[in-house]
């Protein structure tokens, strides 16, 4: 490869790669200190051009249930972006979704640690259902389905 | 200062005369509810404690004689005692002398070994301590929530010949999880949590307070009691500028022997004494750390040292060694071997097969094994605090030696308490554990194997269970018989 060749990928790298690059959208991510699969699902948030800070807590149930989700409804972390929680380990195109649509909810969850899911082990034997969270009390229901 | 002097066990004014003048306190009076050394009585009761400092709110505890902690036991080894429990809370109660090698029924398990004691009812407990050294005791009765709220105390049992130390002091280490309004926080429980590291709080106190600095004096001996009374926490302790030796793990002596990298591990309802050779400057103060868990290291206290001139120049050479506890050596060469494999919790097959993970009924149904069940031992779900007809996992018959294979095919830590016997920890993934290491609580790492050996010489039924309470109400509990 030659000089100019090399200059010029550099410089349509930094075209493509632009937009990300200037506004990458901030995640906030809240862990058991001891769980590995939670730091699976930041790598995965990276991958997808998410700045990511992930912040080990043992107040995790509660910091859970303070941003709205119903107990048996919380994933094993939780995570903030753009003002909505996002708890568990949801697909990034239904995070993307949310962040474009701007429902009036407090956000989305995937309950449980579904095998298969993003940052988890395994192959997907079903369908993920992701919740919403509701801002007012109201019973949560599907946001969508992968 | 009445607080410090509360937890002052003994002072030993005998190897020196200065060294009775250490503190202006005398020794504490017994604590008001006992009658005598010898005879406790011991009411469970709502009442307030101010946790967290002075600028914060109280809160509303539950306790053992109006106190955080409960009225210290103090015991005298080979003598029989007498501890009336009173029960003035408005649910069931039970009291276990943990770690205690004592009588079945005066095991405090409800249904297993004796009714629960109803509100405004009591019960006797008599035993008579065979073991010395730093015990405690709790409830086995909604256990989650009453050790959660504060009901529990230290119980020492006092040596024939006292070691040779200047001050023979007691930490006892509890965790709390506090709303801002001060209140412990409700919603015990927690299904998630109770799949992961269990119910950790936010509040760690030493005797019962948030601790700023406990005071030393240059060149004084010490032995310092810890007590973990935690539901979930694990703590790994180091105390800067200092090497404590360890002396007794779970109240048995072990070869005094410096904790490898100067870290103590002490998980939930372990104890450990330590012996502490107080070396540090006159006036300087050195933090005391735990750091258990990845980023989220904290300051328990400082020792902070007055401004005295040392107690004495060079530390005593007075031997660390505590007299053996007349504890059975098992006799490996012709010992039953059992293994016992502790299952699911959070990233494991048992609690992703068949989307049992998903949606609101979680954890449900699994399995067969009704609601609330995450974990297993060998397959099984025994959940809550124990209750009749609770069938054994394994029966020993009474004289043999019995080794124990606990292998931990989770990913998650589990503190594992067997009652009514002291277990001599033999290996950990194969490798010799040094130091001759008795454990009635033995903590076993996410994917270890402990191997562990005990003399099945006390009969009765006897609940083997994770103490991290969160666990064993929801599956890592199992029952081991002795005919």
């Amino acid at each position: 490869m030659n000089r100019t060749i090399r200059f010029v990928s550099l410089t349509a790298f930094i075209a493509l790669a632009g937009p990300a690059v200037a506004e990458p959208l901030q995640a906030t991510l809240y862990k058991n200190p001891q769980c590995g699969c939670c730091e699976g699902y930041a790598a995965y948030l990276r991958d997808n051009g998410f700045n990511v800070e992930v912040k080990p807590t043992n107040d995790l149930a509660e910091i859970s249930r303070e941003a709205g989700v119903p107990e048996g409804m919380q994933g094993c972390h939780t995570t903030f972006i753009d003002g909505y929680v996002i708890d568990g380990h949801v697909p990034v195109n239904v995070v993307r979704k949310l962040l474009t649509e701007r429902p009036p909810i407090a956000g989305i969850t995937l309950p449980g640690m579904p095998m298969g899911s993003p940052g988890m082990s395994g192959t997907k034997t079903e369908k993920f259902v992701i919740y919403t969270v509701p801002k007012d009390g109201k019973a949560p229901s599907v946001y969508a389905e992968e | 200062m009445k607080r410090e002097s509360q937890y002052l066990v003994a002072r030993r004014g005998v190897l020196q005369a200065g060294a009775g003048l250490l503190f202006a306190a005398a020794l504490p009076p017994l604590p008001a509810w006992s009658v005598s050394p010898d005879h406790y009585r011991i009411a469970a009761a709502p009442a307030r404690a101010r946790l967290a400092g002075p600028d914060r709110p109280e809160t509303d505890v539950w306790t053992y004689n109006g106190t955080v902690p409960g009225t210290l036991v103090r015991l005298r080894q080979g003598e029989p005692t007498r501890l009336l429990v009173e029960n003035r809370l408005d649910q069931e109660t039970t009291v276990h002398w943990h770690g205690i090698r004592l009588p079945n029924a005066m095991d405090g398990v409800p249904g297993l070994t004796q009714p629960p004691i109803r509100p405004g009812e009591s019960f006797v407990y008599e035993f008579t301590p065979q073991d010395a050294g730093t015990f405690w005791y709790h409830p086995h009765a909604n256990s989650l929530e009453q050790l959660g709220r504060g009901l529990a105390g230290a119980l020492i049992v006092e040596e024939r010949e006292p070691m040779a130390v200047d001050r023979d002091l007691l930490w006892f280490l509890a965790d709390w999880r506090l709303t801002e309004e001060g209140g412990i926080a409700p919603r015990f429980g927690n299904r998630m949590e109770a799949a992961m590291s269990g119910r950790v709080g936010n509040t760690v106190t030493l005797n019962g307070r948030a601790s700023e600095a406990e005071y030393f004096r240059t060149g004084e001996r010490v032995r310092l009691r810890l007590v973990n009374a935690s539901l979930a926490r694990i703590m790994a302790l180091r105390f800067e500028g200092h090497s404590p030796v360890t002396v007794a793990i779970d109240g048995q002596p072990c070869d005094p022997h410096e904790p490898a990298g100067g870290r103590l591990l002490l998980g939930p309802a372990m104890r450990i004494d330590v012996v502490l050779d107080m070396q540090g400057e006159p006036g300087k103060r050195y933090a005391v750390i735990d750091d258990f868990y990845d980023g989220l290291a904290y300051r328990l206290t400082e020792l902070a040292y007055e401004e005295r001139p040392p107690l004495r120049t060079h530390p005593l050479d007075a031997s660390l060694d505590l007299p053996r506890n007349p504890l059975p050596e098992p006799d490996l060469a012709t010992a039953d071997r059992h293994g016992l494999t502790l299952q699911g919790g959070m990233m494991s097959a048992m609690m992703m097969r068949g989307g049992v993970m998903q949606g609101a009924g979680m954890m449900h149904g699994m399995m067969g094994m009704g609601g609330g069940a995450a974990w297993a031992i060998n397959g099984m779900s025994m959940t809550g605090d124990g209750h009749a007809g609770m069938e054994p996992a394994l029966t020993f018959q009474r004289g043999r030696s019995v080794v124990l294979k606990l292998r931990n095919e989770t990913a998650w830590w589990h503190p594992m308490h067997f009652h009514g016997h002291s277990l001599r920890v033999l290996s950990r993934n194969g490798k010799p554990v040094p130091h001759r290491q008795w454990q009635d609580t033995v903590l076993v790492a996410p994917k270890e194997v402990v191997e562990a050996a005990f003399v099945a010489d006390n009969p009765g039924d006897w609940m083997l269970h994770c103490h991290v309470m969160d666990h064993q109400m929801a599956g890592l509990m199992t029952v081991l018989r002795v005919d």
